[in-house]
């Protein structure tokens, strides 16, 4: 019996102790970005590796001085965040429509979006830069908030439509036989109960979007370089500018990481639920 | 009867007002790129050069990409099922074993999945340069190697490139079956644990055959979702190697990106972007009605 008891505490700390190296080595590579974020020029390049440093902030003052990463922040932020809002605008409405109305043709619509949502941005964005100078909106923010749109809502309408289906509609029809309207019924019942939904839909399309690469970096130039495609700034004559490309990307994942932690518990519920709705 | 087929018609009026914006938008934006990717995949344009001088030669860039002795399609096929085949079988197994352990009795479990999640949302352009630097000779990567196995290894050399972009998106998207499996293993129902282990299962048994059958539908779906990512991969491969050395990076997103910009032939890079596309459409279709099947059946 305790020969049992104490091959059970060994094998539960033994579990623990594998989780801690295992989680550990999966945030070792972020840290110690984070940290080489932090160091001189000559510490960067150090091999062995330095652990013990004194950290400067001179690569942080070189990115908002120098390369003013401030004015890339700001345009990233400009297009995230007006890519999410944009997208729950029309994907709500549309997602209403799919979970509680029959109509002709609704799957084969639906699945339409879902393919669209497929197509990898690589393989139009050379097209799009030709819209673009067609229409004479190349390096705007109108241009790549709207490209995004063709991927965001989409994908916004899988992820909802499973949200709104779990909610029962025998709930909206109360309200309705009370007298409320169809639109009343579902500001009052259906849409604070879908707040979870929303929520995590939204966080994923901002951090989409904040991430964005492919079609930012083809679609915008000095106007409205976005935060990621800032990359080819550190690419000089002179060598990569490791400190200040670090540095970038500190300041670049800070806020997705920390809005990601914050609301961690919807950002898992949104990665689970898309993928048991496929 | 007359009422309620009126009462239908008003309904699905509504229906479609409600998704009439997000219709237009995206399909008007999908089906004018469609129509210009279909068109110039007939030209033979060079990038920077105005639309007046693109030839018109119908499918010869197609033809050209498939059957011509010189193209490089096929050896990027292989580079992508290799990429694609490898990353998706390590992540699963590590995301389920790792997910698997956290299942177990552990302290601090809310502490270790919101570090997992770091991984996921990072920026991938910027995981890109920062691995492009640990991977260096004289990097992080090659520091470990070192203490590991005393000797150092040349990442940036074309027997290695692959092998480097796939151990980032390995440890990029791990977390991400390990974060959805360890949800989806605690939803999972008790008691047919506790019926089995009545029946004097050993755990081998009850993760054969309670767990693995339970989890399966999860499973595939991730594995779809993940399959159908690496398929379209192309920012960290593109930050790190641009599709080199050579060759040995160019998965078919970055093929359309050599062919259209590097070797600056728009016209053929448009044909491989029509490939692209109905390979992964067609793919994603054939998936799901797969998996529609096996769900059924399970």
């Amino acid at each position: 019996m305790q020969t049992r008891k104490f091959r059970k505490n060994f094998s539960s700390y033994l579990l623990n102790v594998l989780a801690i190296i295992i989680v550990f080595l999966f945030l070792f590579p972020y840290l110690f970005m984070v940290s080489s974020a932090f160091k001189s020029r000559l510490d960067t390049f150090a091999y062995p590796p330095v652990w013990i440093f004194v950290p400067s902030f001179e690569n942080f003052r070189a990115i908002f001085e120098d390369i003013h990463i401030g004015f890339y922040l700001k345009n990233s932020f400009i297009v995230a965040t007006s890519a999410s809002i944009l997208t729950m605008l029309i994907a709500v409405p549309a997602t209403y429509s799919f979970a509680r109305f029959r109509f002709v043709f609704k799957e084969p619509l639906a699945w339409g979006f879902l393919f669209l949502q497929m197509v990898p941005g690589i393989s139009i964005v050379f097209v799009l830069f030709y819209i673009a100078r067609v229409l004479n909106v190349y390096d705007t923010y109108y241009y790549l908030v709207f490209i995004f749109l063709l991927w965001n809502i989409p994908f916004a309408i899988w992820m909802l439509r499973g949200f709104v289906e779990a909610i029962p509609i025998e709930l909206e029809e109360a309200a309705r036989v009370d007298g409320c309207s169809r639109f009343h019924a579902f500001f009052k019942i259906t849409l604070p109960l879908m707040v979870t939904g929303l929520v995590a839909t939204t966080i994923l399309i901002f951090i989409g979007a904040w991430n964005e690469f492919q079609l930012a970096f083809f679609l915008t130039s000095t106007n409205t370089r976005t935060l990621p495609t800032t990359i080819a700034f550190f690419l000089t004559h002179s060598g990569i500018k490791w400190g200040e490309m670090f540095a970038t990307a500190t300041v670049g994942t800070l806020p997705v990481v920390v809005v990601a932690l914050l609301v961690r518990r919807y950002f898992i519920s949104a990665m689970t639920f898309g993928a048991v709705k496929g | 009867m007359n009422l309620s087929v009126k009462r239908i018609d008003k309904d699905s009026r509504i229906a479609f007002g409600l998704i009439l914006p997000a219709f237009l938008i995206v399909f008007t934006l999908a089906v004018y790129s469609a129509y210009w990717l279909v068109r110039m995949s007939q030209t033979k344009w060079i990038f920077g050069k105005t639309i007046d001088e693109a030839i018109w030669i119908g499918l010869e860039n197609y033809r050209w990409l498939l059957f011509n002795e010189n193209t490089t399609l096929w050896n990027s096929v292989r580079i992508t099922v290799i990429y694609v085949v490898i990353c998706l079988i390590v992540e699963l197994v590590f995301g389920f074993v790792i997910a698997l352990i956290l299942n177990g009795k552990i302290f601090g479990r809310s502490i270790y999945t919101a570090i997992l999640i770091i991984p996921i949302v990072v920026m991938p352009s910027m995981v890109g340069m920062v691995f492009r630097l640990y991977f260096s000779y004289d990097g992080l990567i090659n520091y470990f190697v070192e203490i590991l196995f005393d000797t150092k290894l040349n990442w940036y050399g074309p027997e290695l490139a692959l092998p480097a972009v796939m151990l980032v998106d390995i440890w990029q998207y791990t977390p991400f079956f390990v974060l959805i499996l360890l949800a989806g293993l605690q939803a999972l129902p008790k008691d047919p644990y506790e019926a089995a282990k009545v029946d004097g299962a050993t755990s081998w048994q009850l993760f054969r055959f309670v767990t693995l059958p339970m989890m399966s539908p999860l499973v595939v779906t991730v594995s779809m979702l993940r399959l159908m990512e690496l398929l379209r991969g192309f920012d960290v491969i593109f930050v790190m190697f641009a599709g080199g050395p050579g060759d040995a990076t160019t998965t078919l997103p970055l093929f359309v990106y050599k062919t259209t910009l590097v070797a600056r032939n728009l016209g053929r890079g448009s044909a491989s972007s029509v490939l692209l596309i109905i390979t992964i459409v067609s793919l994603t279709f054939i998936l799901i009605r797969i998996f529609e099947r096996v769900r059924f059946e399970m």
